[in-house]
């Protein structure tokens, strides 16, 4: 019994140092492995949503659309994650909206409104809350 | 003293050419137009042109405008009025004695010889009519007349009129030495207060003496009686001695006959050195008065960038120069004219402060250099490096209200750019030039260049500069 409950501290003490000496850079793997399970199976960039579908995709918006959407889906989402659409209007971050993601697969969007200044070539950078990049949508914005 | 070593030191060899060139320049003008009236009225000119300059500088404006008219009518006026007298000049001579010759007058009118003839004329009543041209030109008066140009003889003379003599009628031109034409025909004088014995020959002796400042000689064909017009005066001469002092006086030879080329060359000389006084005189007020400042925008050239880096930033872009001179040099300076380069063939990557002196500096001659603002240039060296970038098609224009694009891709995909690395660092995407919408429809291919920007980027060896875009147009759902 006495056996039994040395072995038993025992444990403890090695599990216990274990979490102790465990170098704290290998967590970030430990994460960025959790984070590289996101996996983005679709983006695009669309006029509009439809049932939560992306509704005419397309490359050009027109600023008379008064607005554009980044439309990203994901396949594999193991836990509740967070990721941003980045929108950048000619290299020049323009937006970084946050956008939550739940498992066990999620589709989700974010916009932005069109003004006449936003004429030009745009980008959305879609990241993990780490800041890995997951993929990149262009487009551009016309008269 | 400091100052005129500085000076000293200061004149190069260019100048001392600039003012050789134009005091010869300047004599040969003497020598060719002396005795011209050209080289009177120019001598006005020059009076002129100092007027002008007074007057700018006491601040007489309109003083200054009419005086600057006058000399810009007058130059133009000497070349008409003149054209004559200076084509005599320019086409008589060769080049060479355009360039080098001196024509002394070294010739003396041989007095005694023509008094003489003159009186022997006269007393066989052999009608004579004899010029001597004083310091204006007789072209534009005398008409006709045969070139003769031969030396003055007794013989010579009593030929010409001799009455079965083709030129007896006309008038004999002496220059000189020489009888130059014979058969000259003289204008005649319209007044009408003349005695009613002069005739024709006695008219055309007045008329050309009341017209230009030459002496004329007539013998009476009928009364065989000697008479000299001279302005508007027509005296008789009954000796031969008053006739010979009256040629002397007129042609100049009457005291120098022994020094007269003596003091012709004395004369040249002169000139000579006055041309040199003069235009060093000029040159120094134009390119040595410090009397004009200047303040000149300049935008910094900056050599010898070491391979493998470049700019990234500059402190200025352009430098103020604080330039001094005389006012012509000062006024007629472009901006290209002066030039600052800042060699960087010390400089590191990273940030570097130069220093501009007068090294860095290049300004025409004669400009002297008072001041720089900024005296210290920072440069920001970066190194070049090459950068993958994603081509994005710059789409411009607008699609039919139905129409939308709904793909495209480039090819190739990403272009390798040349730049420095802290400029590549900030850039992640290089796009297209505008690439228009609005004939697109369906399917199809274009291609569009790339810009780079900012201009510094190039693309780097074996990549390309345009890129192949294939589009695809759908109808809106």
């Amino acid at each position: 019994m006495m056996k039994h409950r040395l072995y038993r501290i025992f444990g403890a003490v090695i599990v216990m140092l274990t979490f102790l000496f465990l170098p704290l850079h290998l967590l970030k793997y430990i994460d960025s492995a959790h984070a590289a399970r996101l996996s983005l199976s679709r983006g695009l960039m669309c006029e509009d949503i439809d049932a939560n579908a992306p509704r005419n995709p397309t490359l050009v918006f027109s600023i008379s659309q008064k607005k554009a959407l980044c439309f990203t889906e994901f396949d594999e989402v193991p836990q509740k994650a967070v990721i941003y659409h980045n929108w950048y209007h000619r290299d020049v971050p323009s937006a970084k909206i946050r956008l939550t993601l739940n498992p066990p697969r999620w589709s989700t969007y974010s916009s932005i409104q069109l003004r006449r200044t936003d004429i030009g070539p745009w980008r959305v950078e879609i990241t993990d809350e780490k800041g890995n990049v997951l993929g990149v949508l262009r487009f551009s914005v016309t008269d | 003293m400091e100052n005129l070593f500085v000076f000293i030191t200061t004149i190069r060899w260019q100048d001392f050419v600039d003012i050789c060139v134009n005091s010869y320049i300047l004599f040969r003008f003497y020598v060719l137009f002396r005795g011209t009236n050209v080289f009177r009225v120019l001598i006005g000119m020059t009076v002129l042109w100092f007027l002008q300059r007074i007057a700018i500088s006491l601040g007489l404006i309109v003083t200054s405008w009419v005086v600057q008219g006058i000399v810009a009518v007058g130059a133009i006026i000497i070349i008409v009025v003149f054209r004559n007298e200076i084509r005599r000049v320019l086409q008589a001579k060769n080049l060479k004695s355009v360039l080098w010759g001196f024509s002394y007058k070294s010739a003396i009118t041989p007095t005694e010889i023509i008094a003489d003839s003159v009186f022997e004329m006269a007393q066989r009543k052999c009608g004579a009519l004899i010029v001597f041209p004083g310091k204006e030109d007789l072209s534009d008066v005398v008409r006709g007349g045969v070139p003769w140009r031969g030396l003055i003889t007794k013989e010579m003379i009593t030929s010409i009129f001799w009455p079965d003599n083709p030129v007896h009628d006309g008038a004999a031109i002496v220059t000189g030495d020489q009888i130059r034409v014979v058969g000259a025909i003289l204008p005649l004088s319209e007044r009408d207060d003349l005695a009613s014995y002069y005739g024709t020959r006695h008219r055309a002796a007045l008329g050309l003496a009341e017209t230009t400042d030459a002496l004329v000689i007539v013998v009476s064909e009928e009364r065989g009686d000697i008479l000299v017009a001279k302005g508007s005066r027509l005296q008789e001469i009954k000796l031969k001695r008053t006739l010979e002092e009256k040629i002397q006086e007129h042609v100049g030879t009457a005291a120098v006959k022994k020094g007269a080329v003596k003091r012709e060359r004395l004369e040249i000389t002169a000139a000579a050195l006055l041309s040199i006084v003069f235009i060093t005189g000029i040159w120094f007020s134009v390119s040595r008065g410090q009397d004009t400042l200047v303040s000149l925008d300049i935008p910094v050239d900056y050599i010898n960038r070491k391979p493998g880096t470049e700019i990234f930033d500059t402190s200025v872009k352009s430098v103020s120069l604080v330039l001094s001179g005389s006012g012509a040099l000062v006024k007629s300076i472009t901006p290209d004219q002066v030039g600052v380069r800042l060699d960087l063939s010390k400089a590191v990557v990273g940030p570097n402060s130069l220093s501009i002196t007068s090294e860095n500096i290049s300004l025409p001659p004669g400009i002297i250099l008072r001041e720089v603002t900024p005296n210290e240039v920072g440069v920001l060296i970066d190194e070049t490096i090459k950068k993958e970038l994603p081509v994005q098609i710059d789409w411009a224009g607008k699609l039919p209200a139905q129409l939308i694009l709904v793909d495209s891709v480039t090819d190739p995909e990403t272009v390798e750019v040349v730049g420095g690395k802290r400029l590549l660092e900030k850039i992640v995407t290089i796009y297209t030039e505008k690439v228009l919408l609005d004939n697109l429809k369906g399917k199809g291919e274009l291609t569009a260049s790339i810009v780079l920007n900012p201009a510094s980027l190039a693309i780097a060896p074996g990549s390309k500069d345009k890129v192949t875009i294939q589009y695809l147009i759908r109808n809106r759902e």
